[in-house]
């Protein structure tokens, strides 16, 4: 089984137990967060698909992180899933599937949106609004906090980039310059 | 006494002595004059024939020394009028390398001034676009480190100025302008 059709039934598996369990929005949401730690952290990353720390070691890291109220217990149960299985690697792969496929179900875009802080509820409900009304299509708004971007914030959706970060400001700055 | 009697005595003729102290009798005279012509004439008739064709062979042989003689003077005349030409030759050989050599001498001359003054000009081209090349290249650097720095005072400036107000009124003016864009 090729790597790309293996990703697409994992996601399809966690998917449908979201689904199944009625949590799919919310093991989506921290799903998502979760993968954009996972490739913002190198320890993380390190600890979770080193083949040399056992299964259940690397399991219960994904516990000990996402316990404690962080995350349902469906999310810990599925990313537990992935990690014991030892697909640690593709796990953001997996969870980008899933989430598009989740959008796919609902008839949404996928957008992620990065921000140097947190949006409120009310900012993002009303991003989600302005990327619908600027795409024509509804959109399912991903949050990432990226203190790389300065300030402002940037959307992607599918190939589209709208970008109104301070980074980008100061990076054409620089060319003219 | 003895005198009377030499002087007494009668004088008879010696024949060992003949009546003059030069000349001989004249019946010597005769026949040694027909002995001799005799001797002679057997001579001539012998011994002529021998010695004339003796002496006609040395006269060959002599023509022939001659002979080769001349012709070795030929030779040699011969001989030395090709020494005179091949040194002719020679000269005028020698004057002909004498003028290739001046010749070459002389392009190889002209030749090495013509390159060295174009190497001279390439040097001097090449120096000058060196010049401009460096002096482009400083500008060129001294521009981006100024562009450098620059950015990086604006950065400065921007990150100071990025409190939370300035944040918020960010995204606000970003959900704004996307919100407008349809």
């Amino acid at each position: 089984m090729s790597t790309d059709a293996r990703i697409d039934g994992y996601a399809r598996a966690l998917f449908e137990i979201a689904r199944a369990e009625g949590t799919l929005d919310e093991v989506e949401d921290e799903l998502f967060r979760f993968a954009r730690s996972y490739e913002s952290s190198d320890e993380l990353r390190n600890a979770l698909t080193d083949d040399q720390i056992p299964a259940a070691k690397r399991q219960s890291i994904v516990e000990d992180l996402l316990g404690g109220g962080n995350a349902t217990p469906t999310t810990i149960q599925l990313v537990s899933m992935v990690v014991g299985s030892g697909r640690g690697r593709d796990l953001p792969a997996i969870i980008d599937r899933l989430v598009q496929r989740a959008a796919n179900a609902k008839n949404l875009e996928v957008a992620e949106v990065r921000s140097a802080v947190e949006l409120s509820d009310d900012q993002v409900e009303r991003l989600k609004a302005a990327l619908a009304n600027a795409i024509g299509k509804n959109v399912n708004v991903k949050v990432i906090v990226d203190p790389a971007v300065l300030g402002g914030l940037v959307a992607t959706v599918g190939d589209t980039v709208i970008d109104g970060t301070v980074r980008t400001a100061l990076d054409q700055l620089k060319s003219r310059l | 006494m003895i005198g009377h009697l030499i002087a007494a005595a009668p004088h008879e003729e010696d024949p060992s002595q003949t009546h003059h102290w030069l000349w001989p009798e004249g019946y010597e005279i005769l026949f040694g004059g027909l002995a001799s012509l005799m001797i002679f004439a057997l001579l001539w008739w012998k011994a002529g024939p021998l010695l004339k064709k003796g002496m006609a062979a040395r006269t060959q042989r002599i023509q022939d020394e001659l002979d080769g003689a001349a012709g070795a003077l030929s030779s040699a005349e011969a001989e030395a009028s090709k020494i005179r030409e091949a040194k002719g030759d020679i000269e005028a050989e020698r004057q002909r390398m004498l003028a290739d050599a001046d010749a070459q001498a002389e392009a190889l001359l002209t030749d090495g001034r013509a390159r060295l003054d174009a190497e001279v000009a390439d040097l001097d081209a090449k120096a000058d676009a060196d010049i401009v090349s460096a002096s482009s290249r400083v500008s060129d650097e001294l521009r981006g480190e100024i562009g450098r720095m620059a950015a990086a005072a604006a950065e400065r400036v921007v990150r100071s100025t990025l409190d939370d107000d300035t944040q918020q009124r960010l995204i606000e003016d970003y959900i704004a302008r996307v919100g407008a864009s349809a």
